[in-house]
């Protein structure tokens, strides 16, 4: 399924919460040039796979590599560190602070990085994400859609590898949400990684390449979009069977 | 702080440091006092203001590095300066430690446990009377052999300078970008690559040697060391002045602290019905102000320079979308 180099590698993860398991021996790879699409029924442990996948949360069992180092049990700054973003699912600014500032924050994290080219570059993606006009605004004072925008810019100035973005689309008026699928399409079609979460299956089936699916903390099916919709699995999983 | 305001700022201090031998010995002491608390005040919003962490164990450092700095002084016989080094040095590794088993706490979990580490502080150097000489007061070298306090005024004014040049810088620089972060979702500064447990055990270290700092000035200004410096009370001060003044600006929290501190001297004929006074200030601004009850008096200074990024006209030469992607 994947042709490009390796990026993220979750070999059986497993993660519990007290007497729930969330995820269970969840094996996934997600390599170079990949536009995958993560669904399945709510509860079904997208999110904690995510949280996992970016360092987030430590697995109870298996491991994660990023690029084939081990790196579960280390905080997700290293994450990020080694090129793998991701957005939250409720959308998680630093919201007293301004939409530039949100920008600046993980470009300077980068070793070697200077304010003045760190800020242009910030000013270049605000651009390209329509949010120049409020570069000086405090994040919190965005509308929703541009939220997530925003949270999406704040994954490009890492300049990674992999994005996960989880939910990017929820609660989106329809119009910004054509702007966010174009922006994604866009980023794909210049080299980066993706992996979206979401329901919105319309959204997900016009830019995904490939879909892996979720049940009950377990991955049910993962493959090209046609092959996995009529899968009989993903048929019942989603039909509640 | 840019332009005008840094001038203004400039002019006030060259005023008070020109008229500062026409004070009287009381006013001296209270001006005085009152930069000790600045001091204090700056440190303290670093940590509660920038970066959230509402610790209640700070006068505690004041007192550790006042004791710290008064013991190995007495003991070893070393210059009070290398002492006030030493109980610095002594508060910004403690503090780093409290930082870092704090790592996982915020909020009143984080204010509970500092409450408890400065009453341990506090009964310690109550109880060991044969180190600390409990609540007797341990006696002090003094800083200076003078027989007026000017030297005190000015060296009070060179560490708060020193302190909030040095913190200010700090808040200037990415890391007060990182610290801010920290502040607003310690979550979404790991996933942007901010590592969140160093800066957090950094700004402890810090604020806390600050603390310690001030502390051993305090000590060796005074000439007499007793537990009551790091209690509750000097605690709960600590915290109306910088709440007042705003405690999300240094400059602001200090502005609080001397407000506070002449006002609790005007007002001294109210006796103890001050503080009440104050409590209800604090309510007020809880309830009208959170920004500081002060806030108003400050605008004209603080305005400018909030970031260090010049505004947004600039932009209209950047890249466009498709050189972006």
């Amino acid at each position: 399924m994947s042709q490009g180099a390796e990026l993220v590698r979750g070999v059986g993860l497993v993660k519990r919460f007290g007497g729930i398991v969330a995820n269970d021996a969840v094996d996934l790879v997600v390599a170079q040039g990949d536009l995958v699409g993560l669904i399945g029924p709510n509860g079904s442990g997208k999110t904690t796979l995510i949280n996992v996948l970016t360092g987030h949360l430590d697995p109870d069992g298996g491991e994660v590599l990023v690029r084939g180092r081990r790196v579960s049990g280390r905080p997700s700054h290293v994450y990020a560190g080694m090129g793998v973003a991701r957005t939250f699912q409720l959308t998680q600014l630093f919201g007293r602070m301004t939409v530039l500032e949100n920008m600046l924050v993980p470009g300077l994290t980068r070793p070697h990085s200077r304010w003045d080219e760190v800020t242009r570059r910030a000013r270049g993606y605000l651009e390209f994400l329509s949010l120049s006009d409020v570069a000086q605004l405090p994040a919190r004072n965005l509308s929703g859609g541009q939220q997530k925008l925003l949270e999406l810019g704040r994954c490009l100035m890492l300049e990674p590898a992999v994005l996960f973005l989880d939910e990017p689309f929820a609660g989106v008026h329809p119009r910004l949400r054509d702007e966010l699928v174009a922006r994604i399409r866009e980023l794909h079609q210049g080299g980066r990684t993706f992996v979206v979460v979401d329901h919105d299956m319309e959204s997900i089936l016009r830019i995904s390449r490939r879909l892996v699916v979720m049940a009950r903390g377990s991955k049910i099916a993962d493959g090209e979009p046609a092959v996995v919709r009529a899968d009989q699995n993903v048929l019942a999983a989603y039909a509640g069977l | 702080m840019r332009g005008l305001p840094v001038y203004i700022l400039l002019a006030a201090a060259a005023l008070a440091l020109a008229g500062a031998d026409r004070l009287n010995a009381y006013w001296l002491h209270v001006a005085i006092i009152a930069m000790y608390y600045g001091i204090l005040a700056a440190s303290w919003s670093l940590l509660a203001g920038y970066v959230g962490l509402f610790s209640l164990s700070h006068t505690a450092f004041a007192s550790i590095g006042g004791y710290t700095s008064a013991l190995l002084v007495k003991w070893l016989g070393i210059p009070v300066l290398v002492g006030m080094g030493a109980g610095l040095v002594m508060c910004g590794v403690l503090g780093g430690a409290i930082g870092w088993v704090c790592l996982r706490m915020s909020g009143p979990y984080l204010a509970i446990f500092t409450l408890a580490f400065s009453e341990i502080v506090r009964i310690t150097i109550s109880t060991e009377d044969d180190v600390t000489a409990g609540m007797a007061g341990l006696h002090t070298a003094p800083l200076f052999q003078s027989a007026t306090r000017l030297p005190y005024f000015y060296a009070a004014f060179a560490l708060l300078a020193v302190s909030l040049l040095g913190m200010g810088l700090l808040v200037r620089s990415r890391w007060g970008l990182f610290l801010r972060a920290i502040r607003e979702d310690e979550q979404a500064a790991g996933a942007s690559g901010v590592a969140v447990a160093r800066f957090r055990i950094l700004a402890f270290a810090i604020a806390s040697g600050f603390a310690g700092l001030a502390g051993g000035f305090y000590a060796h200004y005074i000439g007499i060391m007793t537990p009551g410096v790091g209690d509750l009370d000097e605690m709960a001060k600590l915290v109306v002045m910088t709440v007042i003044g705003g405690m999300e600006r240094l400059p602001t929290a200090v502005g609080g602290a001397f407000v506070l501190e002449v006002l609790l001297e005007v007002l001294r004929g109210f006796g103890q019905w001050r503080l009440p006074l104050f409590g209800v200030l604090l309510l007020l601004t809880m309830r009208f102000a959170r920004n500081g009850l002060l806030t108003p008096l400050w605008i004209p200074f603080v305005r400018l320079g909030e970031t260090r990024v010049p505004p947004l006209p600039a932009a209209r030469d950047v890249p466009q979308k498709d050189s972006a992607a």
